[in-house]
């Protein structure tokens, strides 16, 4: 109890567990991709029938365990971006940047606990984002093409 | 420092301890007593602040590594960690 209500009123700060490489090989692709997954697991999840009660249950925990999963990955994929890639001086070139993670995180883990499509898009907005600020401190210039899922939308890459 | 709650940044002390979890930190340990054998600690080094478990005690500091043995910064590139850098013990994880 007393330990809830200090996790609940100190303030939060990081440690950080470090690796031995480090590769320096950094991708905002597979934050965007994993958002696209969660979008379209909310998506099935929206559209289950329920006229078999069983196989809509097996269906939804299926579907349900995916969209956890990716949306963990996102959160982990943005965490690295954040932690490992992203240097002070590109948070102070982009004083959005730290606000624009923040914002994403915190869609990601709604969509996570629910089912919410403005959610899921929030979060695919905010990795899209940070994607065009990645692609700028590499000094490419960022674009968006057209994406091959299902869902539709847009990837960010790079000309 | 009394109390710190950290989130984890990283992956070099799994599987104790995962990237994004949460844990309690307390400087109050390492006021009456030294720090010792496998205690988990953070630690200041380069305005970050990190945590590592320790491995061996010697008269300069503590040799401290990952739980990660595979992929982990321990003190043969950290150094050997003096008692004056460490900021405290975990305590809990939530």
């Amino acid at each position: 109890m007393i330990l809830k209500l200090l996790s609940k009123i100190l303030r939060e700060e990081k440690a950080f567990a470090h690796c031995d490489i480090p590769c320096g090989i950094y991708d905002p692709h597979n934050a965007q991709m994993a958002a696209h997954t969660i979008i379209r697991m909310t998506q099935f999840l929206s559209e289950i029938k329920r006229e078999d009660e069983t196989k809509a249950e097996h269906d939804i925990t299926r579907i349900t365990r995916v969209k956890e999963k990716h949306s963990n990955l996102l959160e982990e994929e943005l965490d690295t971006l954040q932690n490992d890639y992203f240097k002070e001086e590109h948070f102070k070139d982009y004083p959005n940047l730290a606000e624009l993670f923040k914002k994403t995180l915190k869609a990601s883990t709604k969509a996570r606990q629910n089912i919410d499509m403005q959610a899921a898009e929030e979060a695919l907005a905010g990795a899209q984002d940070i994607a065009e600020i990645f692609f700028k401190t590499k000094n490419v210039e960022p674009v968006r093409v057209k994406s091959v899922y299902p869902t539709g939308g847009e990837i960010v890459t790079h000309k | 420092m009394l109390l710190k709650k950290l989130r984890i940044v990283g992956h070099s002390m799994e599987p104790t301890l995962r990237n994004r979890d949460l844990v309690l930190v307390s400087g109050i340990q390492y006021l009456f007593k030294k720090p010792k054998l496998n205690d988990i600690v953070v630690f200041e080094e380069e305005n970050k602040i990190l945590i590592k478990r320790i491995i061996k005690a010697t008269e300069k500091g503590f040799f401290v590594a990952g739980d990660n043995k595979k992929d982990s910064l321990d003190s043969r590139k950290l150094g050997i960690i003096p008692k004056n850098k460490i900021i405290g013990k975990i305590i809990y994880a939530f």
